[in-house]
């Protein structure tokens, strides 16, 4: 592996990246039902009762599913009271995502890439609301959105201050990937990509993960475009790259106007949502 | 099985070789053995299905680094691939000896000392979800083809209440674009009101259901649509449940149904609530024991001659008038109803007697402005009978009848009047009502009793006929007069009745005097005939009597009086001329009281008049100048006469003198009884032979 430090970074740790995967699975131990609920909720024959029974006995979990299924993204104002109910108006691979959240503590801020859920909320309403243009379920697009970064939130883990550097050293999503590759050998989000197939999470989920740089490639399309409105949403003086092109051509700028205004208004209470507070 | 895996250390080397020569030249599955090697990962073995999938041969493949066979993979990425403590998959792709990359499944087993790894290559499984996938999407495409092709607008949920397709004809139907409306942008499309509702059903549906509702779609031009919206459940398996809506627009199905509601319930000429509308208003409000409503009839005076003066097309105009004008005075909270005819009710909630009569004032008023019809200038007039609720009423249609009853006070007060019901005259027509009642029961029953007056001839100073004269002696009433009851028949519907019975009664009691008396009998009676009787029915019943009791016609005659004969001349000319047909004799009764024309009378097939009482009195007093007059005019005419109310024998003296045919009076003789008359008639009648 040939890395090229920057100036300012101090060397590279002895990194490997097998023992952040080999971590999860200790989470797994002791989020028992967090990990259980990400392996069963795929499955075709799981029912919303199924799920519902496992949900029941994470409390903070279940508190969040309801709320999310409570929230202005769902429309159900308030209508949802049962646990078994919330499960299906959000849908299971929601209830996973959400489950993958907690198993590998997303939920706690103190551990994570300075505004993360900020930025992850932005690219979750995004993906969903653009992705009947291309094609795609807006469910999986939020989960995708709501998981993209969990490979950030690995490599942050096992180097806070070495992360924290690239983040401060590249303000571009792409930058930042390349100074990931060179520091990790793997880019975040490629990461993600195998963290989320390893779990048996389905193809669109994790086929654009691995798309996304290449501008040529319409499966990353999506993702891309999402990253696209999340940064000129979050990112202070961020220079736009033109959507026609980061989008393959599926979008044009008056596309997005409305898609920056739903993302607005539904970050915040998306985030409580997921972070149940 | 299990004993196999319990003694996994423990497999017999027979049975190991025999699994890895099925594994080496099985082609259906692709395997290689991976071993680390210095820094690099190189294949060390292959199996033929690898061979065949990768198309190298296998000394290329041996010593072949692994990263080589999965370009794609980046820099760290191949550990994360060949861990050391655990298996791992991916979906990857592997570059074959021709260059291409295939996509496969790769699924890597470290064996312990975590330096060698089995590779297994899953490209046929890969295939057949490529294929499943395919298959779904191809389902998605025609459903969605179909749905996007449909008329019927369509709704598609992925999740709760968000959508994920929505049909060109629900876009047409909301006027808005479909990316506006995926996700929760349709919410925005629901009428407020109707919001929750909506929500309850979709929770149904997403539970399972197949429900509808009622709800209101707003466009985006503002126009309200209604519509039922259907639900049915929908449930992707591995993904969780959404919802199938379809829309059905039923704005104007509704509009028509109203419109036949209110056609049920409104006159057409006026468009005001007629009165079946007015009685299920006047019951929604009727809370017995309470107050509070009040009613007012209206009634418009001289509307008839409107009607036959102008034409009807006048008569309607002046009817819209009124109808607007009675709008245009009441409270917005008043109804105004078309009653029937030139008949209107006002009902108004919340007022005491005086609000309602003040309110009725200004009705009248309202009305009374002039207004050109037909070239004429015409100031409509209307009687109004006004009605408060009090405690004594017990049923809401109570109130209308009062209204109605006090509207008739009103009209018999003199037109354009207001009058309100009071507690005596809602008695008064309580009592009439009952009396009507028995009257109907009398009738039925045979119960009226006939008295018969002796008519005599001036010169001879025989009884010559006697007049029918129906009394009523009502069991707790005691005697009640034919002033009181002929009036209520009248008004009532029962003068046919009662004059059938007369008629009747009159024939069978000629016919038992005969039987009795023979030659001495009366030889004639006179009956009355009400104006109400004087139609084309009134020959054909004469008949009938006649017939039933085997009498001859000239037995009979027949008294109309000349009001009646007024009321429609030509008609009863008609009835006249069939009636002497018949073979009756005919008198004009009460002559000189109506204003009758003596060129009609001419014309008439008359034989004789009834000099009226009260011309007779007048001689008394020493002016006998109608009564000369009437009896001189019949003279003339070829007429007979008979002088009624005879009271004295001057009054005898004088009316001989005048020239009078025949007499008639209570100091001549009372009237009688049907048997006392025979008697009568043989003492009395015999001086007459």
């Amino acid at each position: 592996m040939t890395v090229t430090p920057f100036p300012d970074l101090a060397p590279a740790p002895v990194f490997d990246i097998e023992t952040i995967l080999a971590g999860i699975d200790t989470m797994a131990v002791q989020k028992p039902v967090a990990a259980q609920l990400v392996s069963v909720a795929n499955a075709e024959e799981t029912s919303a009762k199924e799920l519902a029974r496992i949900l029941a006995s994470d409390v903070a979990l279940a508190g969040r599913v309801m709320k999310l299924a409570n929230s202005a993204y769902f429309g159900m104002r308030g209508r949802v009271t049962s646990l078994q109910f919330a499960v299906t108006v959000v849908g299971f691979t929601t209830v996973r995502t959400m489950a993958t959240v907690a198993l590998t503590e997303l939920d706690d801020e103190s551990r994570l890439p300075e505004n993360f859920w900020d930025l992850t909320t932005h690219l979750a309403l995004a993906a969903s609301s653009l992705a009947p243009r291309f094609g795609e379920r807006p469910q999986d697009a939020l989960c995708l959105g709501l998981l993209a970064q969990l490979g950030a939130a690995l490599l942050f883990h096992d180097d806070p201050e070495g992360y924290a550097a690239i983040e401060a050293a590249e303000p571009t999503f792409a930058g930042r990937r390349a100074a990931e590759t060179r520091r990790y050998g793997i880019n975040s989000l490629r990461l993600t990509a195998v963290a989320l197939e390893q779990w048996g999470f389905p193809a669109p989920m994790v086929v654009p993960l691995k798309h996304v740089d290449d501008y040529r490639a319409p499966e990353g399309a999506l993702l891309r475009s999402s990253f696209e409105i999340a940064a000129r949403l979050t990112t202070e003086g961020y220079e736009r790259v033109p959507i026609v092109r980061v989008s393959c051509g599926q979008l044009r700028e008056d596309d997005v106007v409305p898609v920056l205004d739903v993302v607005r208004s539904d970050a915040a209470e998306l985030r409580r949502a997921m972070l149940g507070d | 099985m299990t004993a196999v895996i319990a003694s996994d250390d423990h497999v017999p080397p027979e049975i190991v070789s025999s699994v890895f020569y099925s594994a080496s030249v099985s082609d259906s599955m692709a395997l290689l053995v991976a071993e680390t090697s210095g820094r690099t990962q190189r294949v060390t073995w292959a199996n033929e299905g690898a061979v065949q999938l990768l198309g190298y041969g296998l000394a290329d493949l041996s010593a072949m680094p692994v990263e080589q066979l999965f370009p794609t993979l980046g820099g760290g990425e191949l550990k994360l691939m060949l861990r050391r403590e655990r298996s791992a998959q991916r979906t990857l792709q592997v570059r074959t000896a021709s260059g291409a990359l295939v996509e496969v499944g790769v699924l890597t087993t470290p064996s312990p000392g975590g330096h060698r790894w089995t590779v297994l290559l899953r490209a046929t499984a890969n295939e057949h979800e490529r294929a499943l996938r395919a298959t779904a999407d191809a389902h998605e495409r025609r459903f969605s083809a179909l749905t996007e092709r449909s008329p019927v607008p369509t709704l598609l949920s992925e999740q709760g209440m968000r959508l994920a397709h929505v049909n060109d004809a629900f876009c047409a139907l909301v006027g808005r674009g479909a990316e506006q409306m995926l996700g929760t942008g349709w919410i925005d499309t629901i009428h407020p009101d109707d919001l929750d509702a909506v929500i309850e059903h979709v929770s149904a549906a997403l539970e399972g259901g197949e429900v509808e509702v009622q709800a209101r779609l707003i466009r985006n031009d503002g126009v309200v649509r209604t519509t039922i919206v259907r639900f049915a459940h929908l449930f992707t398996p591995g993904v969780g449940a959404g919802f199938v809506g379809t829309i059905e627009d039923i704005t104007e199905r509704l509009a028509f149904e109203a419109q036949l509601a209110h056609q049920a319930n409104h006159d057409p000429l006026t468009g005001l609530p007629n009165r079946t509308l007015l009685a299920r208003y006047v019951a929604e409000r009727f809370r017995p024991g309470s107050g509070g409503l009040a009613c007012l009839f209206l009634d418009l005076d001289n509307f008839k001659v409107v009607n036959d003066s102008l034409g009807h097309t006048s008569g309607d105009e002046l009817l819209v008038e009124v109808a607007d004008r009675l709008r245009a005075t009441v409270r917005p909270a008043d109804l105004v109803a078309r009653f029937g005819g030139d008949e209107f009710v006002v009902v108004c909630e919340q007022v005491g007697e005086d609000d309602a009569v003040a309110l009725a004032e200004r009705i009248t008023e309202a009305l009374s402005r002039p207004l050109r019809l037909g070239g004429v200038d015409v100031r409509p007039h209307a009687s109004v009978g006004v009605t408060v609720q009090t405690s004594e009423h017990v049923a809401p249609e109570e109130l209308i009848r009062d209204c109605d009853i006090a509207m008739y006070q009103a009209k018999a007060g003199g037109k354009g009047r207001i009058t309100v019901l009071d507690q005596e005259a809602r008695a008064q027509a309580r009592d009439k009502l009952r009396l009507v009642t028995e009257l109907r029961d009398a009738i039925d029953n045979r119960d009226l009793e006939l008295l018969y007056q002796p008519i005599f001839d001036t010169v001879t100073r025989t009884p010559v006929a006697v007049e029918s004269l129906a009394r009523w002696e009502h069991p707790q009433r005691g005697a009640i007069s034919p002033t009181v009851f002929v009036p209520l028949a009248e008004e009532s519907g029962l003068i046919g009745g009662l004059g059938m019975f007369v008629l009747d009664e009159t024939c069978r009691q000629l016919a038992e005097w005969d039987r009795l008396a023979g030659s001495s009998a009366p030889p004639r009676a006179n009956v009355n005939v009400s104006a109400l009787q004087l139609d084309g029915n009134l020959p054909d019943r004469v008949r009938d009597a006649l017939e039933r009791h085997r009498l001859s016609p000239a037995r009979i005659s027949i008294e109309i009086t000349e009001s009646a004969l007024m009321k429609d001349p030509a008609s009863a000319q008609q009835v006249l001329h069939e009636l002497r047909e018949v073979g009756v004799e005919l008198a004009i009764d009460d002559f000189g009281t109506g204003y009758s024309s003596l060129a009609y009378l001419r014309h008439l097939p008359v034989q004789c008049l009834k000099v009226d009482r009260s011309f007779v009195a007048e001689l008394a007093d020493g002016h006998g100048e109608i009564a000369s007059a009437v009896i001189a005019l019949a003279r003339n005419l070829n007429l007979c006469t008979v002088a009624e109310g005879v009271e004295s024998p001057e009054q005898v003296e004088e009316l001989s003198r005048l020239g009078a045919t025949y007499l008639q009076g209570f100091s001549l003789a009372e009237p009688m009884t049907g048997g006392h008359a025979a008697a009568w008639f043989a003492v009395h009648g015999g001086t007459a032979s």
